[in-house]
């Protein structure tokens, strides 16, 4: 029973991190805002989604990869000081950012929606 | 220059999206990592690294402005001007700030301040803007005597005017201690450092054609006085001074002549050409060890010294990605558990941690599909226009409509008392 346990045990906080990622990435009211636009502070928020999801080989067939989701997620869980370079779709625009920087920049961005989250 | 000096490096400067690559409109070596920061006629920022030019960030940090005119360093990142607005990026390429203003209508150059987390913007417009650096603020806004297109600070800040003058600013309250008519028609180019100030420009000859000036002007801003012209027959277009030879200075024409002149001893000159079409503008790195040149067909050329090139006088580490170097386990979709994969070591509350604060009801029913559709039968499902009134996914508490019908608790009397005044 223990064993079984222990393989589940990471799920619960490997699901809250998705949904706040979820919460946070695409809404549509962010679509004008300039904080998330190209020259915006929060554009690379947009980009580690990409990053994580949206990984392709050298044919451009996406891979669908499991592995490279968990070890991404699990290093912007903890925030570690690894560094990461994000290139914009178009292939312009790189940066380079740390797990540390997207975790207080996805904080910030969901203390951001909760805070307006108008509560019934 | 010394013996040795020889281009090093050219690169061609990165276009637009889908644009053909347009000179850079301005280019700066960073004071403390070895960056080399390109401006383009799109907005677009771009820093690349070390003497072989290597593309290190790039960010579009202006949209639809036209050029960007200038940076300016600071310990926090990289400052940016276009016509419109002010940007600041950090050396990693994430934005810190972007401030628009009303009063910013075509903004040319910039200065540092007596205090160092401000800057003074100018342009061609009537008013010249304050902001402060940590906050990504205006603080105070004033007049502009003049339409300036460049701005250069040492004990002063000099600004080279539309018209060909030279005011010289006080540091603190910007009033005018001095103006120079520098030039005929227009400034193309100037430098200060320590008590000189050195400017290129233009004149008119007969029949209204603006040609550059075979002199450069000197200035001494110690005592307000001008000193003897440095003569430049190919015609002095662009000028830097030397960041630690005192009176050491750059010239070059449009051609790609370039000399090294000494301001107190004009006639000992070191003459170089670069194999440029047309020149468009040079640059000097903080260490003096390195200079850059902008030419018309959009590259930029590096010079220095093969073998002890180095752009900043204080080196700092310059950070790039990580790579990749272990990937990650591959995991199986069904069997393998979600931990096969550990976390990194870690001391900070995790990102994942939900607000205890935050609880939700569950279960309430599904919201009731609106009678008054018309649905069509679609592959998968139906669809109509959509008649509702609410916002997109509105929130529907549909609890509240079947509690009154049916599912109403039942309510203790002196609860009941209690509602009846309610309705």
């Amino acid at each position: 029973l223990n064993s079984e346990f222990g393989r589940e045990v990471e799920n619960a906080r490997l699901f809250r991190l998705m949904a706040k990622l979820g919460f946070i990435n695409e809404r549509p009211e962010y679509e004008h805002d300039r904080q998330w636009s190209e020259n915006g502070e929060r554009y690379y928020l947009k980009l580690f989604r990409d990053y994580i999801f949206h990984q392709v080989d050298a044919q451009e067939n996406p891979v669908v990869d499991l592995g490279h989701v968990l070890s991404c997620l699990n290093k912007l869980d903890a925030g570690s000081d690894e560094r990461l370079t994000l290139v914009s779709r178009d292939n312009q625009s790189c940066f380079v950012v740390s797990y540390r920087e997207l975790k207080k920049g996805m904080e910030s961005a969901f203390q951001e929606l909760s805070k307006n989250a108008r509560r019934s | 220059m010394e013996a040795d000096w020889d281009e090093i490096t050219r690169i061609v400067v990165p276009p637009g999206p889908h644009m053909l690559p347009t000179p850079a409109s301005t280019i700066a070596f960073d004071d403390t990592q070895e960056l080399l920061w390109i401006g383009n006629d799109h907005g677009r920022v771009t820093a690349f690294y070390g003497p072989e030019l290597q593309r290190y960030v790039s960010v579009k940090a202006h949209i639809s402005e036209g050029p960007v005119r200038q940076f300016l360093f600071h310990e926090r990142g990289v400052l940016s001007i276009a016509a419109n607005s002010v940007h600041l990026v950090s050396r990693k390429g994430l934005t810190q700030w972007h401030l628009n203003h009303p009063s910013m209508i075509d903004l040319r150059c910039m200065s540092f301040t007596s205090n160092p987390g401000q800057i003074l913007l100018a342009g061609c417009q009537s008013a010249m803007l304050v902001v402060d650096i940590d906050k990504g603020q205006v603080v105070s806004q004033l007049p502009s005597e003049a339409s300036y297109t460049m701005m250069k600070r040492s004990r002063y800040i000099c600004a080279a005017t539309e018209a060909g003058a030279v005011n010289v600013l006080d540091t603190t309250d910007f009033t005018i201690l001095k103006s120079w008519k520098a030039h005929g028609t227009a400034i193309n180019d100037m430098d200060v450092r320590g008590d000189f100030l050195v400017t290129c420009g233009f004149s008119v000859r007969h029949l209204g054609a603006s040609i550059v000036d075979p002199l450069a002007n000197v200035y001494d801003l110690k005592s307000f006085s001008s000193l003897p012209p440095l003569p430049f027959h190919a015609g002095a277009a662009y000028v830097r001074l030397h960041p630690k030879l005192q009176t050491t200075s750059f010239v070059a024409s449009q051609t790609g002549q370039m000399q090294v002149v000494d301001l107190m001893n004009p006639n000992s000159v070191d003459l170089r050409q670069a194999n440029v079409q047309y020149m468009l503008g040079i640059e000097v790195s903080p260490s003096g060890d390195a200079l850059a040149i902008i030419d018309a067909e959009a590259s930029i050329h590096l010079w220095g010294s093969r073998s002890k090139v180095q752009f900043s006088k204080r080196r700092q580490e310059t950070e790039f990605g990580e790579p990749q170097a272990d990937r990650a386990p591959f995991v199986d979709w069904k069997e393998m558990p979600l931990n096969t994969i550990g976390m990194p070591y870690y001391h900070e509350r995790l990102l994942s941690a939900w607000p205890s604060h935050m609880v939700f009801d569950v279960g309430a029913p599904p919201p009731q599909i609106d009678p008054n559709l018309v649905l069509q039968p679609a592959e998968m499902g139906f669809y109509a226009p959509n008649s509702k009134q609410s916002l997109r996914y509105q929130v529907e508490d549909t609890r509240a409509s079947q509690l009154g019908s049916s599912m109403a608790a039942p309510k203790f009397l002196s609860e009941k008392a209690k509602a009846i005044p309610n309705n």
